[in-house]
């Protein structure tokens, strides 16, 4: 029962999926449709369960005190008072203007692209720590990245030298790895798939 | 109200970059801020986007129909089905009926699996294999031939490379090691590609502090 | 006269003035033909294709045809209604109706419609003749994914195959991955420093398949923890991968016979906003200095904020995704990535359960058939036949 009947779920609304694939009639286009929205509400419950997860850690933490309690303090306040301005007014609150439209621009949007530009300060480190061309493969990598990192800097006579190597890495030889990289994840895919259907695959269910 | 959110976004600003610096007790208040108001954004815009018109709007509807028109047929009664798996899903958390919650996981990963297992068959396997049969000999056009040739030789040993059943020994091995060497190409071609992204968007934020916020740049 | 003369004048004047001034009569194009109108085939039932043979006038020289209106009625003495426009040159319209019945559009299966077609030539037309009625109505079958099935049936022969020969016993060898070899290493690392192990699920859903095969692999390193009393942490992104990630881990401490140990707040909800989750792992790492950290799953820009962070952090760290652009930053940043496929292939290394192997060595055969027919394609396209490149067209 607490088993089986769920294997049984994964399996006849997973083969279902599979079978509609195939089947045009309206009866299970409609059908496929109402199993795609049910996933999109179920989700929306679960994110109940995800806010009193993040509450409960930081709770616990200010309550035994933990080192950087306070911080755990303001996560939960701030998260309390996103829900009271996003809740109270409605619907309103998503239009601009709304204090939870002016808190998500001024603090959110800023800090987001913020964390998103330290991305050019860990590309240079890890440039630097990885590439060193201490082996052929490191080497190819890097050869590979100045190439197209150059191809929109004026180099001169080299220029057009470096636009056409670009070119050509990114037509032929890009192209003939993603193919054999795309072909590779399709069958790991299709065999994790078949391999929850068949009911082999059960990790995520856990154990009683 | 703009000159004070704008003071707010630029302190931010400034107390996440100096993360590059090293941890600080600013980089963890601007922090636990972000995950705090974040979390809350989540939640709300979810529920007014998805929850409130799907499953709340809909039964409202249902019910108004068959109150006033006395009709119980009704295809948005069906959303009912969608509320009861999700609240199959919160019974996690009471733990001795913790278990309910392995129903709407199922549904969940079981539709998923269904629909990928063709999709992923459809898109990554036989779409490329329909792009990659191209002419390895193009009569008169000795570029496009080698081109072509390349093309299939590195989906070949690229392919050869993720073989699992069989040691990378030999002229199997000559051809997976072909093939890494293919995959390092697109891999650097990758990164090369995202640096240029990551400096623009490090711009941005430069231009938003000395220009927006200070006014140094015009 | 000369009032004579005036009249000779003007009135030819008059004339050529007359004919100036009033439209050249175009002549009226000649209509379509054999009109057939019929069920579109592999749709929903909502829609009807009409074919006809093309105007004499169409391309005849003269010019004089621009398009071809399609118009419909539910009865061959009914009113007709528009129901598109094809240019001269073409006679197939597909007359594609909605399913609803609020929709304007809408378009009822198994109802007789008629349909005429008229021949257009600036402001003038000629219509056809009436059509036979037809209805339309849903297939059974789409014959356009043909391709996809035979591949399912064959990846599925292999995955069984390859099953039953595992369950009977049959030893199938795999190769060693250097990135799953780690793994012991990683978690006794952790276990002999004292410091907690870290595993990051990625920014999927469970919806994604990368994370499902990231939840085999979490089990696995969780009752490896679990013997050793090692301490796992798994901030989630998403609320149901939080869910299946309890139960999974719970699961891996109850294989390894440590249910007490097990503790639900290791495996929690951080948010479900990008960048606000990498701000709040990054916190993680550096509070706690894991020993450890796997990043296993469906990741995007963040990968390198997480991986640079754990570096710097001092951990060890072993990734491996299917988002072929995030794969070069893990290359950079950790120890080990698993590229691709063997993320996929990873849950029957850790394993090493029969039926796991097999499957794996049904993905090796699936590679197999598709460098034959790569092979055989390339030859083929090489000499034009065309037929082999149709083999695989999906028509959706």
């Amino acid at each position: 029962m607490r088993r089986t009947l769920p294997f049984a779920l994964v399996t006849g609304v997973g083969f279902f999926m599979l079978v509609q694939y195939f089947i045009p009639k309206e009866e299970f286009e409609i059908a496929y449709e109402w199993i795609l929205d049910w996933t999109i509400v179920i989700g929306c419950f679960a994110m109940l369960l995800g806010l009193w997860s993040l509450t409960r850690v930081n709770i616990s933490k200010v309550q035994r005190k933990t080192p950087g309690w306070g911080y755990s303090l303001i996560a939960i306040a701030g998260m309390v008072f996103m829900l009271l301005v996003g809740f109270i007014p409605g619907q309103k609150s998503l239009e601009r203007g709304s204090i939870f439209m002016l808190l998500f621009e001024y603090i959110y949007i800023p800090i987001q692209a913020t964390m998103f530009s330290l991305l050019a300060f860990y590309v240079a480190s890890a440039a630097y720590r990885a590439f060193r061309a201490r082996t052929i493969l490191a080497t190819i990598l890097l050869l590979s990245a100045i190439i197209i990192m150059l191809r929109l800097v004026p180099l001169g006579p080299l220029s057009e030298i470096n636009q056409w190597l670009a070119n050509f890495i990114l037509t032929v030889p890009n192209m003939a790895a993603k193919r054999a990289f795309w072909i590779g994840v399709g069958l790991g895919v299709t065999a994790t798939s078949l391999k929850i259907l068949l009911g082999i695959e059960r990790t995520y269910m856990g154990r009683d | 109200m703009e000159t004070f959110g704008l003071w707010i976004a630029a302190l931010l600003t400034l107390g996440i970059m100096s993360f590059l610096y090293k941890d600080n007790p600013v980089y963890k208040l601007c922090e636990s801020i972000f995950i705090g108001i974040s979390a809350g954004y989540w939640f709300v815009s979810l529920f007014w986007q998805s929850m409130y018109p799907r499953l709340y709007l809909n039964i409202r509807g249902a019910v108004s129909t068959l109150l006033h028109e006395g009709r119980i047929s009704d295809d948005r009664w069906l959303y009912l089905v969608a509320g009861i798996l999700g609240v199959m899903m919160l019974l996690r958390l009471v733990p001795k009926i913790g278990w309910i919650s392995r129903w709407p996981l199922s549904f969940i990963v079981g539709s998923t699996a269904g629909l990928y297992f063709i999709t992923y068959l459809q898109s990554n396997i036989m779409n490329q294999i329909r792009s990659t049969i191209i002419p390895i000999y193009v009569p008169g056009n000795l570029g496009i031939s080698i081109s072509n040739l390349i093309v299939f030789v590195g989906v070949f040993c690229g392919l050869v490379y993720f073989f699992f059943s069989r040691e990378h020994k030999g002229a199997f091995g000559g051809a997976a090691k072909v093939g890494i060497w293919f995959l390092m190409i697109t891999f650097g071609a990758s990164f090369g590609f995202t640096v240029m992204s990551r400096m623009s968007l490090l711009i941005g934020r430069i231009d938003f502090l000395f220009g927006t916020w200070l006014g140094l740049i015009k | 006269m000369k009032k004579t003369k005036f009249i000779i004048l003007i009135i030819p004047l008059i004339l050529i003035f007359f004919n100036l001034s009033s439209p050249q009569e175009k002549p009226v194009p000649l209509p379509p033909t054999e009109i057939k109108a019929f069920d579109s085939p592999n749709d929903n039932g909502h829609s009807i294709s009409v074919t006809w043979k093309l105007s004499p006038d169409d391309g005849a020289g003269k010019n004089n045809v621009v398009a071809y209106e399609i118009l419909r009625a539910e009865s061959p003495e009914g009113e007709f209604e528009v129901r598109g426009m094809v240019p001269s040159g073409e006679n197939l319209f597909d007359d594609k109706g909605s399913r609803e019945k609020e929709d304007k559009n809408y378009l009822p299966s198994h109802k007789n419609y008629y349909y005429k077609i008229r021949a257009k030539a600036d402001n003038i037309f000629s219509e056809s003749e009436v059509s036979n009625p037809a209805f339309a109505y849903g297939q059974w079958y789409h014959t356009g994914k043909t391709p996809v099935l035979a591949g399912v049936i064959i990846f599925s022969i292999f995955a069984l195959t390859f099953i039953t020969l595992a369950r009977k016993g049959k030893k199938l060898y795999i190769r060693p991955l250097p990135g799953i070899e780690a793994v012991d290493e990683a978690v006794g690392r952790a276990t002999e420093m004292g410091k907690p192990i870290l595993y990051v699920l990625g920014l999927g859903t469970a919806s994604d398949i990368a994370t499902i095969a990231s939840f085999t692999i979490l089990n696995r390193i969780a009752k490896i923890t679990a013997e050793h009393r090692t301490t796992i942490l798994v901030p989630c992104y998403d609320s149901v991968v939080m869910a299946a990630a309890q139960e999974t881990v719970r699961a891996g401490y109850l294989e390894a016979g440590r249910p007490d140990i097990y503790k639900e707040e290791n495996v929690f909800f951080v948010t479900s906003m990008q960048f606000a989750y990498v701000a709040g792992v990054n916190g993680l790492m550096l509070r706690e200095k894991p020993a450890t950290n796997f990043y296993l799953g469906k990741f995007y820009a963040e990968s390198l904020l997480l991986a640079e962070t754990g570096s710097i952090a001092g951990s060890i760290q072993i990734s491996g995704t299917d988002e072929i652009a995030q794969i070069p930053f893990f290359i950079a940043a950790t120890d080990y990535t698993l590229i691709g496929e063997e993320l996929y292939a990873a849950s029957a290394y850790l394993g090493k359960e029969p039926v796991l192997l097999g499957t794996l060595k049904a993905q090796d055969w699936g590679k197999a058939v598709v460098i034959i027919c790569l092979i055989l394609g390339a030859l083929a396209a090489s000499f034009h036949f065309q037929f082999f490149l149709n083999l695989f067209r999906v028509q959706l």
